[in-house]
C-alpha cells in the first residue's frame, strides 16, 4: 500500500461521513467538526472520557476485522450498522463448526439441538447466496446432518470462485456420498485447496481442477482409477495427502503432476504399490503397517523421504539407493526391527541428514547402522533414536568380554551425531566407539539418556513436571551413564562437544 | 539514509509532526509498505510516514524492533539457539503487554498497521478489539465503536430477526 492507498483510505472515510450525514439527516449537526482521525497529531485520542474524538476506522478495516471474527459474533455484528450488515453479506470465509455456531459441545442427534444447528446453516446460506465466497469449511465432526442439506449447501457453495473448501461431515454410520459433479461443471475451476473427509467419493469422469493446488483425502471411499478422475488435469498441484484411504490398492502418481512436491500417504492399509512418476516431488512421507512396493521411476528429484513402517531401516538400505541417487534427508521410523541392517554396495552419494528411530528387537546389532556411514559419504547428522521402555539388548556392563573391535572406517563428512534412547545395550555402545574413532570431523556427541524429547521435559513443558517414566527406563538410563563413563568419556577427542542427557534429577528419583 | 553499527543498514522514518526515527533497515521491511518502498529505491533520504504521528510511530517501530527475525553475532539466527517454542511463548507475552492501550490508541495502531501493511500488527490489534467486543450487546458494541446505529426501526426488525441464531 503506497500514498494512492492512503488517498484511497481518506476519501472513504470522507466517502463514509458523506454517506453518514445523508442517514442521519439533521443529527450530524450535532457531532463536534474534527481533523481526520488520519492527520490526528494533539493526542486528543487519549482518554476514555472523550469518547466522541475516537477516531472512526475506515470501511475497509472494519471489513478485515469483521473478517476475522468467529461466525456467531460477525452475524451479530451485522446488526450494529449498515456498514457491518454490507461486510457480513461479503463474508467471503465461511466456517461451520461447533465453534463458529455457537453450539454447546455436548450437541446430539437426540436433543434436537442437531436440527437447531440445521437450522442455523440454513439461515446463513439464505444470507449467502454463493456470491463471492471463497472459502468454506463444514466441519462436523460428530454434529449428524441429514445428506440432504449437506447436498443443498454444497451446490449454493462450490460456485465459481470458490478457492478453500473442507468438509468433514458426520451423517450417521454411512459415509456422506460427496456430490463430485458440482465439481465438474466448471465450478471446480478456481478451486485451489480441497480436503475431504469421510466421504465416498467416485467421480467417473475427468475433473479437471485446474487451479487445485492442495488436496488431502482422509478416510474418504476412493479408489486409484477414481482419484486419477479427480486429478486428471490438476497440473498445478503442490501436494498431496492421503490417509486412511482404504480402497487404494495401486497408487499412481503420473508425470503429468508436473508441479507436485509433497507426497503423503498414511495408513491406506490395503495399499500395495506406490508408483511416482511427477519429476519434481521432492518430499515423499510414507506411513503404514508395513512397507508397500515403491517404485519412484523418474522421481529422480526426490530429496527428502521419511518412512515409517515395521522393519522400515531395513528396507530403506536395501532397497533405495538405486531409485534415489539425490535422496539428501532421510527419516527412518521402525515400529519394530528385527532383522540387522545390511551390508549392500549401493551408496546414497547426497545423503546429509539421517535421523533412525527404531524399536530393535534384543537380536538386532546396533552396529549393522555402520552400513548407512559406508553408504553415505556426504553424510553430515546422524540422529538416533533406540529408546526401549525397557531394554532387552545385552548390556556392555554384563559382559566381561568388553566391547568389539569394528573394521576401520572413515566416515570425513560426520559432524553432528546424537544419540537419544541411549543405554548400556552392548551394540549401542560399540557403535558410539566406532563413530568416534572414525569421523575425525566430528564437532558434536550427544547422548540423550533419556526419551529424547524436549516437550517431555519439566524445564520446557508447561505443567513444570517431566512425563513420567518407567522406573526400568530410569535405572537402565543410569546402566547407560556408567557405560559412557566407562567406555565413551575417555575416547572423546577434545575438540568435540560432548553433551551427556541424565533423567531430571528432581521429577525422576527411583530407589535403588 | 545512515549507516552505522557493524555495517548494519540503517533508514530514517519522519513522522508528520517532524520526529524523525532511525532504525535497522531490517526492522522497517516488517512493514510491507516501506519494505516495497526500498525496493523499488523510493527510500533515498528519509521516508515520510505521512499519516502516522510520532507517539503511534514509535510504538510501531517498538513492535517491529521486538518482531524481526533477530540475528546473532555469528549472523545465525537466534531461532537456532533458542528454542523456537519458547521464543513464540515469548513473543505472546510480549503482544499482550505491548496492546494494553486505550481504545483510541489501538484505533490509532490498527490504522497503522493497516497503512504500513504489517500483518502481525494488525492480526494483534483486530483480534483484541474482536476479543474486547465479542461478548457485549449491540448498544455496547456501538458505544464502544462509536458509532451509530444508521438503521431505520423496521429495518433493524429484519436484520435481528434474520440473524437471531447468533443471539441464542
Amino acid at each position: 500500500m503506497g500514498l494512492p492507498a492512503l488517498q484511497r483510505i481518506i476519501s472513504m472515510q470522507r466517502e463514509r461521513r458523506r454517506r453518514q450525514t445523508r442517514v442521519r439527516g439533521g443529527l450530524i449537526s450535532s457531532v463536534p467538526k474534527r481533523k481526520s482521525p488520519a492527520l490526528q497529531q494533539d493526542g486528543n485520542s487519549e482518554g476514555g472520557r472523550r469518547m466522541k474524538y475516537l477516531p472512526s476506522l475506515p470501511e475497509d478495516i472494519w471489513w478485515h476485522i469483521h473478517s476475522l471474527m468467529p461466525m456467531q459474533d460477525a452475524a451479530r455484528a451485522a446488526c450494529v450498522s449498515r456498514t457491518f450488515m454490507h461486510s457480513w453479506r461479503r463474508h467471503t470465509s465461511l466456517t461451520f463448526s461447533k465453534k463458529t455456531l455457537g453450539i454447546d459441545e455436548d450437541v446430539c442427534e437426540k436433543d434436537g439441538k442437531a436440527r437447531d444447528l440445521t437450522y442455523k446453516v440454513d439461515r446463513i446460506w439464505i444470507e449467502h447466496p454463493g456470491i463471492g465466497v471463497k472459502e468454506v469449511r463444514i466441519e462436523f465432526y460428530d454434529n449428524k446432518t441429514r445428506v440432504c442439506f449437506l447436498d443443498r449447501w454444497l451446490q449454493i457453495a462450490v460456485t465459481p470462485g470458490i478457492e478453500e473448501l473442507i468438509v468433514i461431515p458426520s451423517v450417521g454410520h454411512k459415509r456422506y456420498n460427496f456430490p463430485w459433479s458440482l465439481l465438474s461443471e466448471g465450478s471446480g475451476n478456481s478451486i485451489r485447496c480441497l480436503f475431504l473427509s469421510r466421504c465416498v467419493f467416485c467421480p467417473t469422469v475427468g475433473l479437471g481442477l485446474r487451479s487445485l493446488t492442495q488436496i488431502t483425502l482422509c478416510y474418504v471411499h476412493i479408489t486409484g482409477n477414481e482419484l486419477a478422475c479427480l486429478l486428471d488435469n490438476s497440473f498445478a498441484l503442490q501436494q498431496l495427502g492421503l490417509s486412511h484411504c482404504s480402497k487404494i490398492i495401486r497408487l499412481k502418481i503420473p508425470s503429468l503432476l508436473q508441479r507436485l512436491i509433497t507426497l503423503e500417504v498414511s495408513a491406506c492399509k490395503r495399499l500395495q504399490t506406490i508408483e511416482i512418476e511427477a519429476q519434481c516431488l521432492s518430499k515423499f512421507w510414507f506411513s503404514g503397517e508395513r512397507l508397500v512396493q515403491l517404485s519412484f521411476g523418474e522421481a529422480l528429484q526426490l530429496k527428502t523421504l521419511d518412512m515409517h513402517c515395521h522393519g522400515a531401516v531395513c528396507e530403506a538400505r536395501a532397497n533405495l539407493p538405486s531409485t534415489l541417487p539425490n535422496l539428501e534427508t532421510l527419516s527412518v521410523f521402525s515400529y519394530f526391527e528385527t532383522v540387522n541392517t545390511p551390508m549392500v554396495g549401493s551408496k546414497f552419494p547426497f545423503l546429509k541428514h539421517l535421523t533412525v528411530k527404531l524399536a530393535a528387537a534384543p537380536a538386532y546389532d546396533y552396529c549393522s547402522l555402520i552400513s548407512f556411514f559406508d553408504a553415505s559419504p556426504s553424510l553430515e547428522t546422524f540422529f538416533l533414536n533406540g529408546f526401549q521402555g525397557s531394554m532387552q539388548h545385552p548390556s556392555i556392563l554384563a559382559d566381561p568380554s568388553g566391547r568389539r573391535q569394528m573394521p576401520k572406517h572413515r566416515h570425513d563428512k560426520l559432524k553432528n551425531v546424537t544419540i537419544a534412547g541411549f543405554s548400556s545395550a552392548k551394540s549401542l555402545v560399540e557403535l558410539t566407539c566406532h563413530i568416534l574413532e572414525s569421523s575425525e570431523s566430528l564437532e558434536c556427541l550427544t547422548l540423550d539418556t533419556t526419551e529424547g524429547y524436549d516437550y517431555l521435559r519439566c524445564s520446557v513443558n508447561r505443567s513444570g513436571k517431566c512425563f513420567r517414566m518407567r522406573r526400568d527406563a530410569i535405572l537402565e538410563a543410569r546402566r547407560g551413564l556408567l557405560a559412557i563413563k566407562t567406555y565413551i568419556e575417555g575416547i572423546v577427542p577434545p575438540k568435540v562437544k560432548f553433551t551427556v542427557v541424565e533423567p531430571c534429577s528432581q521429577c525422576h528419583v527411583v530407589e535403588l | 539514509m545512515a549507516t552505522r553499527e557493524a555495517g548494519k543498514k540503517m533508514i530514517m522514518l519522519k513522522s508528520p509532526d517532524g520526529m524523525e526515527f532511525e532504525v535497522e533497515e531490517a526492522v522497517a521491511m516488517e512493514s510491507q509498505t516501506i519494505r516495497k518502498m526500498i525496493e523499488d529505491d523510493c527510500a533515498d533520504t528519509a521516508i515520510l510516514i505521512p499519516n502516522i504521528n510520532s507517539k503511534i510511530l514509535s510504538r510501531v517501530i517498538e513492535y517491529c524492533n521486538k518482531h524481526v527475525p533477530t540475528t546473532g553475532a555469528t549472523g545465525a539466527a537466534a531461532s537456532d539457539t533458542v528454542a523456537p517454542a519458547a521464543l513464540a511463548e515469548d513473543l505472546k507475552i510480549w503482544d499482550a503487554e505491548f496492546i494494553k492501550v486505550n481504545r483510541a490508541t489501538r484505533f490509532d495502531l490498527i490504522q497503522a498497521a493497516s497503512y504500513l501493511n504489517i500483518k502481525g500488527l494488525l492480526d494483534l490489534t483486530s483480534q483484541t478489539t474482536i476479543d474486547t467486543i465479542s461478548d457485549n450487546s449491540l448498544e455496547e458494541i456501538r458505544s464502544f465503536l462509536s458509532t451509530k446505529n444508521d438503521y431505520l426501526p423496521e429495518e433493524e426488525q429484519t436484520i435481528r430477526r434474520e440473524n437471531q441464531w447468533a443471539f441464542q
